[in-house]
């Protein structure tokens, strides 16, 4: 079942910390979000693997924008 | 109340991989800076005549005496680096820290007689307060190594005189006294006019067979030049006098022992002062700690490496401090106090080698949404919201209540600001967290684990809460300012950047003054200047952290001015609801 992970809240995209196919594990660090002069970490809502990446780094994201979706 | 505290919840997460593969930069980025603060230490005791020197001269040094004298594997040294007067030689003459003498915890001080034999030097005597202090908030015994020649003559301007001058330290043992706080020294070597007050003004007095105290020294020969000014003929005068001057220096053993009494005790040897020292410290008021742990010690569940991991140097990554606390506490156990409120600030009861203490820590990232409820902006960690300052206040309150220590944690980029922060009360909720603090009369720590910035620094159980906070810890990476580097540019030098701009002249210049002051900032806020001018008390390795927590404890609760039984306290019972 895919599952997408959104955005917590606005900011530039930092880093990304895996790729399309990485596997992850529940609560690993998938991308670094830098809001309000901090890099928050977006984590893997569950085990899976990475199917897709919405964002690219130094993108402005929203708050609940899709930054990737994993299944 | 062995329901509530034997086993406590457990808490904190073990390392993931991923963290542990990304955290190797981290790890020696800690330990540079750790390896820098050690090399520092090591300058400063090396300072001054090497040990063989002293040693030839049928003497031990500072560090060989207190080495003798401490419960081996208890030394908690304290303001190694704390030099604020910025002396040439690197420190401030005395060497202090916590530790246990015969089983018992003490405040201990020493003069370092392997420079200028241990005169008064600037600077000093706020070491010393921080000494005396230490030992009143702890309310234990405060040990004294006394080896003082008395004032470094050249530069007495400094600090001879003044309201916290040398002298005032004589005032703060009679205060010890007063508050039946022993003071007791054991007394080495030559210690004239302000070293024979040094010597006189503790409460018991152990001599060694060789040391004098006395009201003046015998090399002060005749006072003034008769003329006003020196010149050859004068000089030839005094050559001639310190020739002559044979005389024992005045108030050695044969007056202090023999006929005023005032030495309580004389010893043949050196060795024989510390074993005097160590003897009397056996009879010292002191619980049994059984009396007043809560659970048998254990250690924490995850190694305190981990710590090198957990914390990182960069100051905007983010982490969990639930996760560093639960290896810094017994069993990583702990009862956190209104965990569904004020998410900014972790506040618990957790167990230290078997006593009760309150912790209280900043945490860290995104706070989730809807938080802070009074604005329309996200909260972040570090910063101090309505919800944590009032869960703060209570927390504080209870503490205070049940006569429970508390160890404050700060992480903080300061309180939130703006209109709509004033309208949710948040200076006011700041001010009460320092009234709260006042009303507790309970000894606390702090560890600034990385950022102590703004008025959090202060409210938080900052050095400034001075009559509570027993000592500061800073770690490697400390940075304690009023607001970062950048920000201190913007706010001093924005407004002269417009007048620059609309008068059509060069920025450059502005600029370059920007760049600098961020520079300063940087420089001025780093671990090794907090402990040099005193914002922290000591810099103390990730590793050894929880050393430091368990001496607190032990010492805090030694001989507590005041006592909670455990079954009439209300913080446990409010937690468990």
């Amino acid at each position: 079942m895919a599952q997408e992970i959104l955005a917590p809240l606005a900011g530039k995209i930092f880093k990304l910390q895996v790729a399309v196919g990485d596997q992850v594990e529940e609560d690993d660090e998938v991308i670094i979000i830098e809001a309000m002069k901090m890099e928050t970490p977006v984590f893997a809502p569950a085990d899976g693997t990475v199917k897709e990446i919405k964002v690219k780094e130094g993108d402005a994201v929203e708050e609940d924008d899709v930054l990737a979706v994993i299944e | 109340m062995r329901p509530y505290f034997e086993k406590m919840a457990e808490f904190g997460k073990e390392l993931k991989k991923s963290q542990l593969e990304r955290a190797k930069e981290n790890i020696q980025q800690v330990k540079t800076v750790e390896d820098g603060v050690a090399e520092a230490v090591d300058a400063v005791k090396n300072a001054g005549f090497p040990t063989e020197k002293i040693n030839a001269r049928g003497q031990m040094t500072v560090w060989q005496r207190l080495e003798y004298l401490l419960d081996p594997g208890t030394w908690c040294p304290l303001h190694t680096l704390y030099n604020p007067m910025d002396n040439e030689i690197g420190h401030t003459n005395v060497v202090d820290g916590l530790g246990k003498i015969s089983g018992k915890w003490a405040a201990i001080i020493g003069f370092d007689n392997k420079y200028i034999a241990g005169a008064w030097i600037p600077g000093q005597s706020e070491n010393i307060f921080r000494v005396t202090d230490l030992a009143k908030r702890l309310h234990i015994p405060l040990v004294w190594l006394v080896n003082c020649s008395g004032v470094k003559l050249d530069e007495q301007e400094k600090f001879y005189a003044n309201r916290r001058g040398s002298g005032t330290t004589f005032f703060r043992h009679a205060e010890l006294e007063q508050y039946g706080i022993p003071v007791l020294a054991g007394i080495y070597g030559t210690n004239p006019a302000g070293g024979g007050y040094q010597g006189i003004s503790p409460t018991i007095l152990f001599a060694h067979k060789n040391c004098n105290i006395a009201v003046g020294g015998g090399g002060i020969l005749s006072g003034m030049s008769p003329k006003g000014y020196f010149d050859e003929e004068g000089a030839e005068q005094l050559i001639d006098a310190a020739k002559k001057y044979k005389v024992e220096p005045p108030g050695s053993v044969k007056i202090h022992y023999d006929e005023t009494g005032f030495f309580r005790y004389v010893y043949e040897k050196e060795e024989e002062v510390l074993d005097g020292l160590k003897d009397y410290m056996k009879d010292m008021p002191s619980y049994n700690p059984k009396f007043f742990r809560v659970a048998e010690p254990k250690e924490p569940k995850f190694t305190d490496e981990d710590l090198y991991r957990l914390l990182p140097m960069n100051q905007k990554q983010v982490y969990s401090f639930d996760d560093i606390l639960a290896r810094l506490v017994d069993g990583s156990e702990n009862m956190e106090f209104r965990p569904d409120y004020g998410p900014e600030v972790y506040t618990g009861l957790c167990k230290m080698d078997g006593f009760l203490v309150g912790c209280i820590g900043n945490r860290q990232g995104f706070l989730g949404k809807g938080y802070p409820e009074y604005a329309d902006y996200p909260g972040i960690g570090g910063k101090l919201y309505r919800q944590g300052l009032i869960k703060l206040n209570e927390f504080v309150t209870l503490c205070g209540r049940d006569r429970v220590p508390i160890i404050w944690f700060q992480d903080t980029s300061g309180i939130d600001v703006g209109d709509i922060a004033e309208k949710a009360e948040l200076l006011g909720l700041g001010q009460s967290l320092i009234y709260s603090i006042q009303q507790t009369d309970v000894p606390m720590m702090l560890v600034v684990l990385r950022k102590g910035t703004a008025a959090a620094h202060y409210i938080m159980g900052g050095p400034n809460a001075n009559r509570h906070n027993v000592f500061t810890l800073g770690t490697a990476a400390t940075e304690i300012y009023v607001m970062h580097g950048e920000t201190a540019a913007v706010a001093t030098y924005s407004r002269r950047l417009v007048k620059e701009k609309e008068g059509d002249r060069p920025l450059d210049p502005i600029i370059e003054a920007m760049n600098k002051l961020a520079q300063e900032y940087h420089d001025n806020s780093r671990p090794i200047y907090c402990a040099k001018y005193g914002l922290v008390d000591e810099v103390v390795p990730l590793d050894t952290m929880r050393k430091y927590l368990k001496a607190f404890a032990g010492a805090v609760y030694q001989n507590p001015k005041s006592i909670c039984p455990q079954h009439q306290m209300i913080l446990p019972r409010s937690i468990k609801g």
